[in-house]
């Protein structure tokens, strides 16, 4: 019997995938509003992250990274007066995966801001999120965030399902633990 | 008995599972969102049977390939979205109506381009303890004779009897 899912469907399921769900909403309005010091709260201590500008590990590290790199996005993406444009992330469908106290995400996002002519609204570039989670003092946060970006190379999402890879890396961990 | 939460979770996972096996061209795990005399209705037409409908995937696919080029004339990465769902549960049927629209690296000089949008039109039943499409309608706004239509579609969720 072929299953859509091996994903054990519980009531907890719902509860963790809302928190889960929670956190990458305020993830976005974070780094979208240079809310670096939220943007903290969101990782474990030694979680990694995994962008356009190669993996940095550990929290302190993470920070810095970001916030370089939120300057040079200032540099590049400019509305046509010149001035940093207003750039937001828009995240779509997610895929979660969780199994007690650790979650996989495999996500669709897009990126559009207010540089087209006259100011006006232009899309801008898609890609995923490759995420890991644990449950820390009840708490949802990133160990690993891995964003990939489809019109970057080198950073191209694919081309096996990602969700397979979610699951494949689930069921190895969960084999582990047993 | 299970909750509304529960069940909308799990439906929504679903969603995302099947959109992810489409877009990167896994015909079985989008197959397996079916049940196994589930329906598929969308612009080429009605299939019916998760088999019939794997098949279908791949005809899609090879379809859209030729459709939808990149500026070097390479299939285009071709991605759909679902936003907001509106979800009725009764048991194990569920109803869905659902907001999807596509995006692809096909503008000029291998930008962003935003072909086309929709609806969903769904039926659900969960089956063995999983929640599966009976019955998935693909509307679309820019395509003659697929459009949603001036009703709301919501209305479909309404208790059919």
């Amino acid at each position: 019997m072929p299953q859509a899912s091996p994903q054990d469907y519980s009531e907890d399921y719902a509860a963790d995938r809302a928190a889960i769900e929670d956190l990458m909403a305020r993830y976005l309005f974070a780094l979208d509003y240079n809310d670096m010091e939220t943007f903290a709260t969101m990782f474990t201590q030694d979680a990694a992250f995994d962008f356009a500008r190669g993996r940095v590990e550990g929290l302190d590290n993470i920070i810095e990274t970001v916030k370089a790199f939120k300057e040079r996005i200032g540099a590049v993406y400019v509305d046509e007066d010149g001035k940093p444009a207003i750039l937001r992330h828009v995240l779509a469908h997610c895929a979660i995966r969780i199994e007690s106290d650790e979650a996989w995400t495999r996500a669709q996002w897009f990126e559009m801001a207010n540089d087209g002519p006259g100011k006006s609204l232009k899309m801008g570039t898609f890609g995923i999120y490759e995420d890991r989670l644990r449950k820390v003092d009840g708490r949802w946060l990133f160990t690993e965030r891995r964003i990939l970006n489809d019109f970057l190379d080198g950073r191209h999402s694919g081309p096996t399902n990602p969700v397979r890879d979610m699951d494949d890396d689930a069921a190895a961990r969960e084999g582990h633990a047993a | 008995m299970t909750s509304y939460d529960r069940d909308r979770a799990e439906i929504a996972d679903l969603m995302s599972r099947y959109l992810f096996a489409m877009d990167y061209n896994d015909y079985d795990a989008y197959a397996d969102c079916f049940t196994q005399d589930g329906v598929l209705d969308y612009a080429a037409g009605v299939t019916r049977g998760r088999e019939a409908i794997r098949e279908e995937a791949r005809v899609f696919k090879a379809n859209v390939a030729r459709l939808f080029t990149d500026s070097q004339g390479r299939p285009a990465k071709l991605r759909h979205l679902v936003h907001q769902k509106a979800i009725r549960i009764e048991g194990d049927r569920a109803w869905h109506t659902g907001m999807w629209w596509e995006m692809t690296n096909g503008g000029p000089e291998g930008s962003l381009a935003t072909p086309s949008f929709g609806t969903y039109q769904d039926e659900l039943e969960r089956v063995d303890g999983r929640w599966l499409f009976s019955r998935r309608r693909i509307n679309n706004e820019f395509l003659e004779g697929r459009e949603t239509g001036s009703v709301n579609p919501v209305s479909a969720l309404e208790p059919q009897g």
